[in-house]
């Protein structure tokens, strides 16, 4: 027997196990049978050989469907493989099965996937976040040691933090976007989880580099990995005072101030900066991101792929209204509604070219702060650990707040991590470094140091 | 900012979206908060003069103009609910339609 089949036996094993989690959409069977035919074709001199990698279910792959959390698309099987997926084959990895996310992504607590909420793996009345929640909730149980998941306004680190696992976001532009179905075009790429910063680096680097087929995937070659420094001499990391509000959870304030002090004696120069437009991230992604998704989500009409709504339609708009109106969940029709608003005669100015204006002094703070030498930034990525299931459905307003310190780096376009900092009560908590474009390299090398150095499963 | 009920049916018209009339007093209240938040936008100084930030490459990039492999692994009569001859199948448009069948496929 290959490494590649006792790793994908393995693996199904695990994840079979890991059910009652609802973090996997595939069958168990399927799921089984596509990882031993893709053990059979891999690659030995592969880098990624026989390492299964969990994907979410808004990314294309031919073995698995691709729902998007969501009844609209039940049952679709892409026709292709997206670009990350490919790289992942070739590289010979195992694609482990379509993981469980609210619905096209619209979410930050896996509640709104139309196919049941995943739980958290530690504590099962509480959110594993969102959108990514499947694959933070899977890589955090042990099930596979990397996941994909996609970002749109900080759909991996957030999950990453409530699950105590690395979540990636790289550079818009760094990972081609062929085969991530679209949500918010202008802010979406594709992330990595990973039990360690090292796993989640080794498949970000596997799946980043040019891609002929996304003309937002900028012309350069693959993340090169760096290697573990010894300190941190040199580098000058800034603490945004912004991202330390007086309300922030006490517990999450007190891990990160123990990161710090760790930074600090890992020699970095720690210094107090300002994002000054900071309050102003969230009501700006929650204009432009249901602008996009509004235009993205017009594609989905019963026509082309899908399933189409039941019964005898009058004609072709009311086949439009009914598939629409009858797939789309709740959060989903509400984003498209609010996008449409804001797109349409009369509101344009007053709301989504005002966001776009905002959204550019968002990105100037970022620039004015690594201009002066500061080299990365290191936040709090939640403002409070994992929460009750439930908690925040009523409100979306008070859902979307849970974005308030991962959008930012969204609507800058620039790379971002989350990695574990240590516990409050027994949950995870998430620090954030947040880096200039493209120099994901140095942030992996914080990361690594400080992941060395912090006692992540410890009490804050 | 307060959205009528009328106003919600409307978008959703736009937005070719069913939404159930027993539904849209919640809706207009959700759309409401929802406006009512993102409405703060309207305090930060941002002149005409700001131009707005687009991520991602400054020029496009232009692929060879090469014919290629079929790159799909199956056609879009295995996905689409209903097609025939090369064609998706849909209801008549109603405002030409109107001395058909409902319902009929064209």
């Amino acid at each position: 027997m290959s490494d590649a089949v006792a790793s994908a036996r393995a693996t199904a094993e695990r994840i079979s196990k890991l059910r009652r989690l609802n973090a996997v959409l595939t069958k168990q069977t399927e799921l089984r049978k596509a990882l031993l035919a893709q053990a059979a074709a891999a690659r030995p001199t592969g880098v990624l050989y026989g390492m299964p990698v969990a994907v979410k279910a808004n990314i294309c792959t031919l073995e698995f469907e691709t729902s998007c959390g969501s009844h609209i698309l039940e049952g679709y099987r892409s026709p292709y493989d997206a670009t990350a997926i490919a790289r992942l084959k070739a590289a010979g990895a195992l694609i482990a099965g379509a993981t469980n996310c609210d619905e096209f992504a619209m979410g930050s607590s896996t509640e709104h996937s139309a196919f049941g909420r995943t739980l958290h793996p530690l504590d099962k009345t509480r959110v594993p976040g969102g959108s990514s929640g499947g694959s933070a909730a899977l890589v955090a149980a042990g099930a596979v040691p990397a996941a994909l998941g996609s970002e749109t306004g900080g759909s991996v680190r957030q999950p990453a933090a409530f699950c105590g696992v690395v979540g990636i976001k790289p550079t818009y532009g760094r990972v081609s976007r062929y085969g991530l179905v679209a949500f918010g075009s202008s802010l979406d790429q594709i992330g990595v989880f990973g039990r360690s910063v090292h796993d989640a680096a080794r498949v970000l680097s596997v799946i980043s580099g040019r891609d002929l087929r996304d003309n937002t995937c900028e012309d350069r070659d693959p993340l090169r990995l760096p290697t573990v420094p010894e300190n941190l001499d040199g580098f000058v990391i800034g603490i945004p005072r912004e991202y330390f509000p007086p309300d922030l959870d006490p517990g999450v304030r007190r891990a990160c101030e123990r990161a710090i002090r760790i930074l600090r004696e890992l020699g970095a120069a720690v210094r107090e900066v300002s994002l000054p437009h900071t309050p102003y991230a969230v009501p700006t992604y929650y204009i432009i991101a249901p602008a996009e998704a509004s235009s993205n989500l017009a594609r989905y009409d019963g026509v082309r792929y899908g399933p189409r709504a039941e019964g005898s339609l009058a004609d072709v708009r009311a086949l439009y209204r009914e598939t629409r109106g009858s797939g789309f969940g709740a959060e989903v029709r509400r984003r498209i509604l609010i996008g449409t608003y804001v797109l349409s005669s009369g509101y344009y100015d007053a709301y989504y070219r005002k966001a776009q204006q905002v959204r550019a002094l968002i990105a100037q703070d970022f620039r004015n702060v690594f201009d002066r030498g500061v080299d990365l930034l290191f936040t709090p990525t939640t403002p409070t650990p994992a929460f009750k299931a439930g908690a925040k459905l009523a409100d979306p307003v008070q859902m979307y707040l849970s974005d308030i310190f991962v959008c930012t780096a969204n609507l800058a376009g620039l790379p971002a991590l989350s990695l574990p900092i240590g516990r409050v009560k027994g949950l995870p908590i998430g620090g954030q470094l947040i880096g200039p474009h493209f120099l994901e390299d140095e942030m992996l090398e914080a990361a690594y140091a400080l992941e060395r150095a912090v006692p992540a499963a410890e009490e804050a | 900012m307060s959205v009528t009920s009328d106003e919600v049916m409307r978008i959703a018209q736009l937005a070719e979206l069913r939404v159930d009339e027993a539904a849209l007093p919640d809706l207009a209240s959700q759309m409401s908060r929802i406006l009512d938040y993102v409405a703060q936008l309207r305090a930060v100084g941002a002149g005409d003069h700001v131009k707005p930030f687009i991520p991602g490459p400054d020029t496009i990039r232009f692929r060879p103009d090469e014919v290629n492999p079929w790159p799909l692994a199956f056609g879009p009569d295995e996905m689409a609910p209903a097609f025939k001859g090369g064609f998706f199948l849909v209801p008549r448009l109603g405002a030409f339609g109107a001395e058909d069948a409902p319902g009929e496929e064209a």
